[in-house]
């Protein structure tokens, strides 16, 4: 279902039915996602459609979550100077766009995903997260496309004493998502201290994807620096 | 050409003695005093001008306009102040004066200095920004503007609320979306018939459906209390601050509906009477 597509389509997949057809002088879009049902016009001579995975921070409105929270449901214990890389999943929330050559307009945005938030840290200082929770893979996983994305996280222990890991906090409006027929974020964590570390995402693109349109940047908010993850990974 | 110049040297040395001071001024330090007066100003908008585009990123828009205010004006008074000796105003007279109508001014205005502190203080200690659902002094609502001397609020009921500094300041303030997370809770009475640790069961099902009902810190659901009537079941629930009252209003309902669904019913009020029989007299 991801890719770039004229102002004359029809998608379905997984439950998930995008049409946008002539309708008189305009364009119809419509959008059917389980029970959720989007109908809208476009006014367009020139532009297409692009529909790619976004940042998994957007949906249910309004989002009080800027970050993501991956719990993994086995915990992994890292040695001090070690590194590793392993995969998780991560929930996908899918964005429409309609792009020409000066703008990118988000017309919809859905996912087929039921989202949950956390708090990470405690109440009076701590954050609101989306909270996802995911095996961890040493190979990619499968993954069912439209309602989960491969996640590939490099993870380094620079503090002196073994360290044990059960959840990842990163934050939506760094993230660089990639995609081709399933959605792609490739992240680090850099453990510094029992209960800091640096969280952070890696932009180059891989081999055979494409970039998805940031949708931070689409609404003009500007990006941060990495994340610092400052109450711990259990 | 010369001569032009040299009249009008003359008419600027001239003293205004119309003023009637025993040491009046001339047009040309008249002339002066307005120039300096003049690229006071410009420079106070210069300033004014850079410091609006400074500030805009690093500080709420209010705070930035107080500071703002203060320097601008800072700057007009002070280059009123010092070229004043320009048309032969001694200070010391001013001061003397000034210090009599500031004892003056100083009683009449201490409410509004108390004001003006407390406003500093606020913007210093920032116990509520603008946007935040807050509780001052028993006024609810919406923090819509704080300026220097006082708060304004848009009550619940839309109503235009302005507090003065020194009591918001003074006063009790709860501010609900400080704190990323906040706990709220409901209290659930079943039949002493029913199963509660099923009805517990399913409030957590619930519970676990709902987006903003947070996973951590999770919800806390226990038999509270054995009443009169009923089986008491507590539940407490941590939700986003900036959605609980969503949540609040919304799963009350549900409970009863969900609880319901699986037989298990919210009773009246009740009481066993043991009638006297022949057996009792």
């Amino acid at each position: 279902m991801f890719g770039k597509y004229d102002l004359d389509v029809t998608l379905a997949e997984d439950g998930v039915k995008i049409v946008v057809e002539d309708a008189g002088k305009r364009k119809r879009y419509y959008r059917k996602c389980g029970k959720e049902e989007v109908e809208k016009f476009i006014h367009a001579d020139t532009g297409r459609i692009v529909v790619c995975p976004v940042e998994p921070v957007n949906i249910p409105l309004p989002n009080p979550a800027e970050h993501l929270q991956i719990e993994l449901d086995k915990p992994l214990i890292v040695a001090s100077g070690e590194r590793d890389t392993f995969y998780t999943t991560f929930p996908v929330e899918v964005g429409v766009f309609l792009v020409d050559r000066k703008d990118v307009e988000r017309i919809d945005l859905f996912t087929k995903t039921k989202p949950k938030f956390t708090l990470y840290g405690p109440p009076e200082s701590g954050i609101v997260c989306k909270w996802w929770q995911s095996s961890i893979y040493s190979e990619p996983p499968k993954v069912k496309k439209l309602r989960e994305g491969v996640f590939k996280v490099d993870i380094r222990n620079e503090y002196h004493e073994w360290m044990e890991i059960q959840k990842l906090v990163f934050c939506g409006h760094e993230m660089k998502m990639f995609y081709n027929d399933h959605a792609y974020l490739h992240g680090f964590i850099k453990i510094q201290k029992r209960t800091v570390g640096d969280t952070g995402f890696i932009s180059r693109k891989p081999k055979d994807m494409h970039g998805s349109i940031d949708i931070h940047l689409a609404k003009g908010l500007k990006r941060l620096e990495n994340y610092v993850m400052e109450w711990g990974f259990k | 050409m010369i001569d032009i110049v040299a009249s009008i040297k003359d008419a600027l040395n001239e003293p205004i003695t119309f003023l009637g001071s025993n040491n009046p001024p001339t047009y040309g330090e008249v002339l002066e005093f307005f120039l300096i007066l003049l690229i006071g100003f410009i420079i106070a908008r210069i300033i004014r001008f850079y410091l609006r585009r400074t500030l805009k990123e690093r500080m709420p828009k209010n705070t930035a306009n107080n500071v703002i205010k203060v320097v601008y004006y800072g700057i007009l008074s002070i280059v009123f102040l010092i070229s004043l000796n320009l048309i032969h105003v001694s200070l010391s007279g001013l001061l003397v004066a000034g210090g009599i109508l500031g004892i003056v001014i100083g009683f009449a205005s201490q409410t509004v200095v108390s004001n003006l502190i407390s406003g500093l203080f606020l913007v210093i200690e920032k116990p509520v920004k603008v946007g935040d659902g807050v509780d001052i002094d028993g006024v609810s609502g919406i923090v819509t503007d704080i300026r220097i001397l006082s708060t304004t609020i848009r009550t619940y009921d839309g109503i235009y609320t302005r507090i003065p500094n020194d009591k918001v300041f003074s006063s009790h303030i709860q501010n609900y979306v400080a704190h990323g997370a906040r706990r709220f809770g409901y209290t659930v009475g079943i039949r002493y018939g029913d199963d509660a640790e099923k009805a517990i069961s399913i409030i957590k099902k619930l519970l676990d459906d709902h987006p903003f009902v947070l996973h951590n810190p999770s919800p806390t659901i226990f038999v509270k209390n054995l009443a009169d009537s009923s089986v008491e079941i507590s539940i407490k629930i941590w939700s986003p601050s900036s959605c609980w009252y969503d949540v609040y209003t919304e799963m009350l309902w549900k409970i009863k509906v969900a609880l319901e669904k699986e037989g298990i019913e919210i009773p009246f009020p009740q009481r066993v009477i043991w009638m006297a029989g022949k057996n009792n007299q």
